[in-house]
């Protein structure tokens, strides 16, 4: 009881705002944390610095605004493919058909807005899309919640299926959605290459600051007054000045015109839209009851079942929104490939892989229970500064498969690594 | 804590076994193989039925469904095209792919592990192997060329086993990157994203490689070759059942013994039968039986041999079973893990030989997505039966699972149906995959068998 590796063990699991009243309290109890295998994000924001830092000396063009813009559209698709898997993951399943899904609800929604063709209103067209790929989440969920058939199986069977599927949607070889003249397709090319104005990116900035700074500090303030363990006050004012600062960054890199000729200047909407996705499902997770459900499960199913969690509803669930997931990135994706074949239906499907690698080198556990949509976002980051950092210094992309394959392994081994030494086995 | 540890062992699990007192020996009859119950024919199919029924069903629904589909396919292909002899020798062909790889997968799903990298290593292996033919270049003798690649794969297969079995980071990670890794220096092998690497079938020691697909053997020479091993492997059989049942040990009735000779007899007539036949034209003929179904009847014979009758194969399975249980037993966990890691990756290689070969000796980095071909042979591994969680699966499995998916592939391709060619060949195999779990874990589910998912 009295030795002090003990406590520093027990402290070890605990979260520092339970344990700390100063800043610098704060950070022993974190560093606490972190040095029993218990990391975070910590590995793969060093990680981000890493590839920057190397590419940078590389090639100096690769911190340029121009690119850091590039190199987050290119990463949105992994992203939010990273969000989607770890929703199964979490639950200890896997959902190998989140590329293939994201391959479908392309196709899809370019079909439903063509003119000579089903020529619906191109929210209209989002929204049944995202409801059939929901609808094939349920049904893959159905299978391995009620079933008891094994995901990895339901999901490659899914895989399958659905290539074949989005082939017979795509009908013909092609469809595209580059044509302007047509609103709808137009709204649907905006989403990946259209931006807000510069003066727009600035007052949203402002709002959300202005929103959430409040909302952050009052909560903590309430929580504070109630006698609940909280961050000292010191750190709510440090967390509001990051994502400020953060904030202002990011609309003054995306502010600066960054065409060869002409002008293209301000905050692409895929960023707020990868914001909403990450902010919603961490809301969702880290916030409601379905989300701790979802973390019992994947931590121990049968104690979740003895404990009355209805654990094939949530199952269900967990699908429907990998697949919900993957089909926001489907939008995307059809936005960024403009015209869609069935080649680029087949390169979908390689996404998932790297979905998987994102999710885990982000920090996500392959085993359930363990991991934050948070992971995927930067997980995703990694994979896309890789690729496009290696595409700067003239590298193949086949080569550059190689190198993420050795970020994979980094990662997880750094993972089991860490653990092992940790004074609880995860 | 002691009041607690005696109390909880009492209760239900001896209420059950009294209740089920008058079923408890058909239970327990489901799990033990026939041969153990029976004295005769009778009683040798009455233990095996009940084995069936309990979910325990071996290779019985792939062969089934597998004759369902050739009789679909007959029915619906135009002129019931589906079971010509050239079909059916081109649909064998088509198969090795998936075949050999699904022999790979299985022997690292017995020990509850994965392989995603087999379709990169394969290819690997195979172009390994063209390239050490090229003439000019090394110009190897064509057994060195490939002795060469499948030990490249080996080593390949071992390195990735280490890294699973000593620090313990997941197979599926393990292999997932190994695939990514490996589809990369493919690409570098080939020479780049345009490169090639054929094998001229004019030059004498290149045709070898050439023909291990696509090379025939002489009708003649086929009856005798057939002839010999129907023998040899006729009388092995009977010996052994007989040393067996003169020693007082459990075999099979005398029976069932010869029975399966004339089985196995049977079978190759009937193959070889449909082999010689001409399959070109009267002018141009085509007949004999293809060098590859041999060399994957060879492999399908080592796998079996290896998992079923040697210490190796035992330790396969203990592990695949519990882990723990088999190292208290004093099962070297590792060694095992990377050995079979390291088969996993040879076979897989010479898989990726015989692919360059089918594709009539050409290599290209269009010939197969190494991505797409692993998750075909892990549908094979499953459709034929293999368990993903280990300890449950043979050899043979694989090599119907792979029919299977040549079978679908091809046969819809002879429908003539345009554009839903293409489609149907992704839909009809994880149609298959799907119904194929989804049986095995319904068949489970109603029996007192633990072994299940």
């Amino acid at each position: 009881m009295i030795d002090p590796t003990a406590a520093d063990l027990a402290a070890a699991d605990v979260p520092p705002e339970l344990l700390a009243q100063s800043l610098g309290q704060y950070f022993r109890a974190w560093w606490v944390r972190v040095r029993s295998g218990d990391s975070g994000v910590l590995p793969v924001v060093l990680g981000i610095a890493i590839v920057a830092i190397s590419f940078q000396i590389a090639n100096s063009t690769f911190l340029s605004s121009q690119n850091l813009v590039n190199l987050f559209e290119q990463s949105t698709v992994y992203m939010l493919l990273a969000i989607a898997e770890i929703f199964a993951l979490l639950l200890g399943e896997i959902d190998l058909s989140v590329g293939l899904v994201m391959g479908l609800s392309s196709v899809t929604v370019a079909e439903l807005v063509q003119p000579d063709k089903a020529n619906l209103p191109w929210w209209l067209a989002i929204i049944l899309t995202l409801l059939a790929c929901s609808a094939f989440g349920a049904l893959q969920g159905w299978c391995v919640a009620r079933l008891r058939m094994p995901s990895f199986i339901v999901t490659l069977g899914g895989l399958l299926i659905l290539e074949g599927v989005a082939i017979i949607v795509l009908g013909g070889s092609l469809v595209g959605i580059g044509n302007t003249q047509f609103i709808n397709e137009r709204v649907l090319y905006d989403i990946f290459n259209g931006e807000f104005r510069p003066v727009i990116g600035w007052i949203l900035l402002a709002v959300l600051v202005g929103v959430f700074g409040p909302a952050l500090w009052l909560r903590e303030a309430r929580k504070r007054r109630h006698g609940l363990e909280t961050p000292p006050p010191s750190l709510t004012a440090l967390k509001i000045i990051l994502m400020a600062a953060a904030g202002v960054g990011i609309v003054a890199i995306c502010n600066v015109n960054r065409a060869h000729s002409g002008t293209i200047e301000g905050v692409p909407y895929i960023i707020p839209i990868v914001l909403v996705v990450l902010g919603a499902s961490t809301v969702l997770l880290q916030r409601t009851r379905f989300g701790r459900y979802v973390y019992a499960i994947g931590g121990n199913a049968e104690a979740a079942r003895r404990a009355g969690v209805r654990v094939p509803t949530v199952r269900i669930w967990g699908f429907v929104l990998a697949a919900l997931t993957s089909g926001i990135a489907g939008v995307l994706f059809a936005s960024w490939q403009v015209s869609l074949t069935t080649n680029i239906i087949k390169a979908a499907n390689s996404y998932v892989l790297l979905a998987v690698a994102a999710a885990v080198i982000g920090g996500t556990s392959l085993f359930g229970g363990r991991g934050k949509t948070i992971h995927g976002v930067l997980g995703g980051l990694v994979i896309g500064g890789i690729y496009n950092g290696l595409y700067l210094i003239g590298v193949s992309s086949q080569v550059i498969n190689i190198v993420v394959a050795g970020v994979l392994l980094v990662a997880a081994a750094i993972d089991v690594l860490s653990r092992r030494g940790a004074p609880r086995q995860a | 804590m002691t009041a607690d540890a005696s109390q909880t062992p009492t209760g239900m699990p001896d209420a059950t076994v009294v209740t089920n007192v008058a079923d408890a020996p058909e239970v327990a009859a489901a799990d033990v193989p026939p041969e153990l119950l029976a004295d005769s024919l009778r009683q040798y199919v009455r233990a095996w039925w009940l084995r069936v029924r309990s979910g325990n069903s071996g290779v019985l629904p792939v062969v089934l469904a597998i004759v369902l589909v050739a009789v679909i396919f007959e029915v619906i292909t135009p002129e019931h095209a589906f079971l010509r002899p050239s079909n059916l020798v081109y649909i064998f062909g088509l198969s090795t792919i998936y075949m050999v790889l699904a022999m790979a997968e299985t022997v690292v799903l017995l020990l509850g592990e994965i392989d995603l990298s087999i379709g990169a290593v394969a290819l690997i292996g195979g172009v390994i192997a063209f390239k050490l033919v090229q003439q000019p270049g090394p110009d190897w003798p064509w057994w060195a060329a490939i002795l060469a690649a499948l030990a490249c794969c080996g080593v390949i297969g071992a390195l990735q086993g280490t890294l699973v079995a000593r620090l313990r980071i997941p197979s599926f990670i393990v292999t997932l990157a190994g695939f990514l890794l490996f589809s990369g220096i493919l690409v570098v092998v080939l020479g780049g994203a345009d490169g090639t690497v054929g094998v001229n079938s004019s030059v004498a020691n290149q045709r070898v490689i050439y023909d291990l697909v696509q090379g025939l053997i002489v009708p003649v020479v086929g009856w005798v070759a057939l002839a010999v091993v129907v023998a040899a492997a006729g009388a092995a059989l009977w010996l052994r059942a007989a040393g067996k049942r003169r020693q007082g040990l459990t075999a099979p009735p005398a029976s069932v013994t010869a029975i399966r000779i004339a089985l196995v007899a049977l079978v190759g007539v009937a193959v070889v039968l449909i082999c010689n036949g001409n399959r070109g034209t009267s002018l141009v003929k085509v007949e004999g039986i293809p060098w590859v179904i041999p060399i994957v009847l060879v492999l399908l014979g080592a796998l079996t041999m290896l998992l079923q009758r040697t210490r190796f194969g035992r330790y396969v399975y203990a592990i695949g079973g519990n882990p723990e249980a088999a190292r208290r037993a004093g099962i070297s966990l590792a060694a095992i893990r990377i050995w079979a890691f390291a088969l996993c990756s040879a076979t897989a290689g010479l898989g990726g030989i015989l692919l360059g070969s089918f594709f009539y000796g050409q290599y290209s980095t269009n010939t197969a997505d190494p991505g797409q071909v692993v998750l075909y042979a892990v549908a094979a591994a499953v459709i034929g039966g293999v368990s993903l969680f280990g300890g449950r699966g043979k050899a043979i499995h694989g090599v119907l699972g792979g029919i299977m998916i040549g079978a679908i592939a091809y046969g819809v391709s002879l429908l003539s149906l345009g554009q839903l060619t293409t489609p149907l060949q992704y839909i009809l195999p994880g149609g298959v995959l799907l119904g194929a779990v989804l049986v095995d874990v319904q068949s489970r589910r109603g029996t007192g068998s633990v072994t299940g998912v």
